[in-house]
């Protein structure tokens, strides 16, 4: 039994030495998916990832707006991204999560199809955004690229960032 | 350096509350110069800023207060008589202490302000007069002083003053025998600059004990060209300080003097009540829900011997909770004077800006208010009071002609009613000419024609909130650059309150502004329009009226109701929030009537779901300042409700266009092209008795969607998914009953039509009828044969025969 504890952990120990390597060149990212595509925040803005639940809706803003929901006492907007990428709504399933994203005082839920994993990229593994898409108002802050695909990393800032009036 | 900031807050502190009453002391003192008591109480506030500073080594206060002191010394000794330029003189050294102490609070010294203009006018005031008078009186001061304000120095002292177990007097009485000592020390460096021939900053009468030395400063004073640097001087002078200070006969307790009028108080952080006041609102959201549970619980379990007890225990808490609320808030309490108290000096620089003769009434400066209702009330009622001056009072020889007293008055009062407290402001000058408003207005281009024509005064004085609005001929420094009163009436919007602005030409104005007594927590009407709810803050809600869409009458594409016998414009609170129809508006609506100041609006919601103490909580930075929306709440069921800003609304309301009230969604009946187009619901709890209905439909070939019970089947509906073209409802099944389900369904305008079959085993004539009354179409009896419900089926979906 102990052996088998023992080779789990090495096998776990290897697993990650492959994986990260070591050192500070690494950035931590949780995947998901919006569409077709897989989308990535650092995994430190996120606050927490939760199942959805009831919202209320808030007249006179943008349709990707949802509304609010209470998230423990804390009334916080909900932003649905398949609605902000410009994709048809989507009715909320099993795996719709609403990821709770934070930056300094800023605080949102998002609605994502699915999630996927964390992960460990290395920095030298994320590319620039492509050039149509760069500059300060890109939501895009850079592609990240691993064995089999590819990642669109989002700017936490941008997202939470009231872009109507 | 830590115990260095301790003492530098608590000494900021303290000069500012000192500063706020020397204020209003002097302006008092204005009009009774001889009252040595106000001179007095003056004196020691420039003394205790003087003695402090020294003791925290800002030089430059320590400076500029002590030739304050000076002026006023020689007043109080009626060597110096106070003349309105002496005033101005000292009023200007007091902002200018405001300033240090502002900069000391920003930066933690006193460097980058310039005091020698206003020094050098006070030692003119101090020196002139001074020098005519007998030096032999300036004796006195120190000693009357020590006298005074420190009975205790001549007593002998306890060897080492045991901290610990001294009592809240006691410790001020030490604090002020040490200030003493520190004096005694001040007095002794300047005595020994003095004797090195050193220049001293201190102007003649200084409050030393020799009379040589008030011969020897203006020798000093007039050294000052040539300054050597203190710096060799100071270590003799602390030294010596020291040896002074160590042979001071020191003090006792002077514990009778200060027990008298010092109240128990402690001083605590904005920031913890603030967290305590967040609390307190999470604590009132629990116990509104815990009221819901506890109704829901006595609907399921009428009649148990628990429920009592829980009745109990909720009332407690809920009463506890209240009572706490109330508690905290009061802890928030400010009196209102804090504000009250900078208005008797701006009235008296507007008057000689102005030249004008005003006299200003304070009442009720006790009342309290929530800090932060204090902290924000402050500018519009400066705005106010301002414009009462500038416009309201006339010049003296006007009033004189109109037979007036030539001297105005500006009442400021405040005062409770109910839960609100009420700011008022009188003015007994020239008043509102509503006519010359409204023309004003219709030159700018405010106002049509028209609307001029319907307005009543009291419309008409709510003009000069107006935007871009200025009564003033004439632009001036002191007001009628255009902005002011509408800022005011956003200010005091913004706080929940309301303007009332009454006039009468020739007798004066009054502004009332009533405002809740605290920004947290409100009360709130709740109503319901389509599935939605919105919070509607109770300060705003004059009443609510039940009306059938018949009352409704439309003038110019405006929705108007007659109320008693006034018109009321109506707004249905859908159109403002675009709030999709989805459920059948009944032919009655309820209107809420809403009042802001003078104007009133009829809101048209759907139901009034009740009154509720509701927490405002801010929508956030991502959705702030949405229009119509002052922030959100959450309730008892933990749903988030938003909260309607009232002057919004009226805002908007103007802009919106009714919509007819009945507005008819089409039907999208496709037309079926094959068996599969049609979809039919079944709703049973029980799983045998969906797979019997199933078999027996199957063979039709249409589409068969499966719920387990009313709450579900309601949930697919409302998901719109597909569209049904009949349901199969069983009676009875947990969460929600056929009946139920049935009535819900009935709601929604676009299941109006939709065929309910009721499929049951209940055979009762009255469980018929309640099924026809719940919208049901047919009725099938179980045992049935398939057969037969397919037939039914068939009937109720138009079924095309060629299908099959």
């Amino acid at each position: 039994m102990s052996d088998k504890l023992k080779d789990i952990i090495s096998k776990q120990a290897k697993n990650d030495e492959i994986e990260v390597g070591h050192g500070d060149d690494i950035v931590q990212l949780v995947g998901f998916i919006i569409g077709e595509e897989e989308y990535a925040v650092p995994i430190l803005s996120i606050q927490e990832i939760i199942k959805p639940m009831e919202w209320t809706r808030v007249p006179q803003t943008p349709g990707y707006v949802l509304g609010v929901f209470n998230l423990r006492g804390s009334v916080i907007p909900l932003i649905d991204l398949r609605l902000k990428f410009g994709l048809k709504a989507q009715k909320h399933n099993e795996e719709t999560r609403f990821f709770v994203l934070k930056q300094g005082d800023d605080v949102a839920g998002f609605v994502i199809d699915r999630l996927t994993m964390a992960l460990r990229i290395k920095k030298s593994d994320i590319g620039p955004a492509p050039d149509t898409m760069a500059g300060d108002e890109s939501l895009i802050d850079g592609v990240g690229k691993q064995a089999d695909r590819i990642l669109t990393i989002l700017k936490v800032n941008k997202l939470l960032e009231r872009d109507f009036s | 350096m830590d115990e260095f900031q301790e003492i530098l807050q608590d000494f900021l502190v303290e000069s500012f509350e000192l500063i706020e009453q020397l204020d209003q002391d002097l302006v008092e003192l204005e009009s009774r110069p001889d009252d040595l008591e106000l001179l007095n109480g003056i004196f020691r506030v420039a003394h205790t800023v003087k003695g402090a500073s020294s003791f925290l080594n800002f030089d430059i206060l320590t400076h500029l207060t002590h030739h304050m002191e000076d002026v006023l010394n020689k007043a109080r000794h009626g060597e110096l008589k106070i003349t309105p330029e002496v005033m101005d003189v000292i009023l200007e050294s007091i902002d200018l202490m405001k300033t240090l102490l502002n900069v000391i609070r920003d930066t933690s010294a006193d460097a980058g302000v310039d005091v020698s203009e206003c020094v050098s006018r006070l030692d003119k005031i101090s020196g002139g007069d001074g020098e005519v008078e007998t030096p032999v009186v300036e004796v006195a001061p120190p000693v009357e002083e020590a006298s005074q304000e420190e009975p205790e120095e001549n007593e002998p002292q306890a060897d080492e003053p045991d901290y610990e177990n001294m009592g809240e007097d006691e410790i001020e009485a030490e604090i002020e025998r040490l200030l003493a000592q520190r004096q005694e020390e001040d007095k002794a460096k300047r005595e020994a600059k003095i004797a090195a021939g050193e220049d001293v900053p201190a102007p003649p009468p200084a409050p030393s004990e020799e009379d040589e030395k008030k011969e020897e400063a203006p020798k000093a004073e007039a050294k000052k060209e040539a300054p050597k640097p203190p710096a060799p001087a100071a270590p003799r002078a602390s030294a010596k300080a020291e040896s002074a200070s160590d042979d001071e006969p020191k003090a006792a307790a002077p514990a009778a003097r200060a027990a008298s009028n010092v109240e128990q108080t402690i001083r605590v952080d904005v920031k913890r009540l603030d967290h305590l006041m967040n609390l307190i609102g999470e604590l009132v959201l629990a116990k509104n829900r815990l009221i819901k549970i506890n109704d829901d619980v006595e609907e399921r379990y009428e009649g148990e011997e628990f429920l009592e007890e829980l009745n109990q225990v909720v009332s407690i808490v809920s009463l506890v909770t209240t009572d706490l609320q109330i508690a905290v808030m009061k802890t928030r309490m400010l009196p209102i004077g804090k504000v009250f108290n900078k208005f008797p000096r701006m009235i008296r620089d507007l008057t000689r800006e102005l030249n004008k003769k005003i006299e200003l009434e304070i009442k009720g400066e006790d009342t309290e208010l929530d800090k932060s209702i204090v902290e924000e009330i402050g500018d519009p009622l400066v705005h106010i009071i301002r414009n009462s001056c500038d416009h309201g009072v006339e010049m003296p020889e006007v009033r004189a002609a109109k037979g007036k007293k030539e001297s105005g008055t500006i009442g400021l009062r405040a005062y409770n009613e109910g839960n609100a407290i009420v700011i008022q402001i009188d003015d007994d000058g020239k008043g509102l000419d509503a006519e010359m408003l409204k023309n004003k207005c219709l030159e700018k281009g405010l106002i049509t024609e028209k609307e001029a024509d319907l307005m009543t005064d009291k419309d008409a004085f709510a003009l000069i909130f107006k935007p871009g609005f200025s009564t003033a001929a004439q632009v001036t420094n002191v007001s009628g650059r255009g902005v002011g009163m509408d800022v005011v009436k956003t200010n005091i919007e913004k706080l929940n309150g309301i303007i009332d602005i009454d006039s009468e030409v020739d007798v004066g104005t009054t502004i009332k502004l009533k405002i809740p007594l605290t920004l947290a927590i409100i009360q709130a009407l709740l109503v319901g329009v389509q599935e939605e709810h919105y919070a509607i803050p109770l300060a705003s809600v004059l009443e609510t009226v039940r009306i059938s869409t018949e009352e409704i009458y439309t003038v110019e594409n405006r929705s108007v109701m007659r109320l008693r016998d006034e018109v009321l414009s109506l707004v249905h609170i859908g159109d403002i929030f675009e709030v999709e129809r989805i459920l059948d508006s009944s032919e009655h609506a309820y209107v809420v009537v809403l009042g802001l100041g003078s104007s009133k609006l009829g809101l048209i919601v759907d139901t009034l779901v009740g009154q509720e103490e509701i927490v405002i909580k801010s929508l956030g930075e991502y959705l702030k300042g949405i229009d119509g929306i002052a922030g959100a709440t959450i309730r008892g069921d933990g749903g988030v409700t938003l909260i309607v800003d009232v002057a919004d609304l009226m805002q908007m309301a103007k802009g919106v266009k009714t919509q007819a009230l009945s507005e008819t969604s089409s039907a999208v009946n496709k037309e079926k092209t094959s068996a599969s187009d049609y979809t039919v619901m079944i709703v049973d709890d029980s799983k045998t008795d969906r797979t019997i209905m199933r078999k027996s439909l199957e063979p039709l070939g249409i589409k068969l969607i499966e719920a387990s019970d009313g709450q579900e089947a309601l949930n697919i509906l409302k998901n719109g998914e597909d569209h049904y073209d009949a349901m199969l409802i069983d009676i009875e099944m947990p969460r929600m009953d056929g009946y139920t389900l049935a009535t819900e369904i009935k709601k929604y305008n676009k299941y109006k039509n939709l065929p309910l079959i009721a499929v049951t085993s209940r055979t009762g004539k009255s469980d018929r009828m309640r099924g026809v009354e719940s919208g049901m179409v047919e009725y099938i009896t179980k045992p049935y044969s398939s057969d037969y419900l397919s037939s039914v089926v068939q009937r109720n979906i138009n079924f095309k025969s060629e299908f099959l």
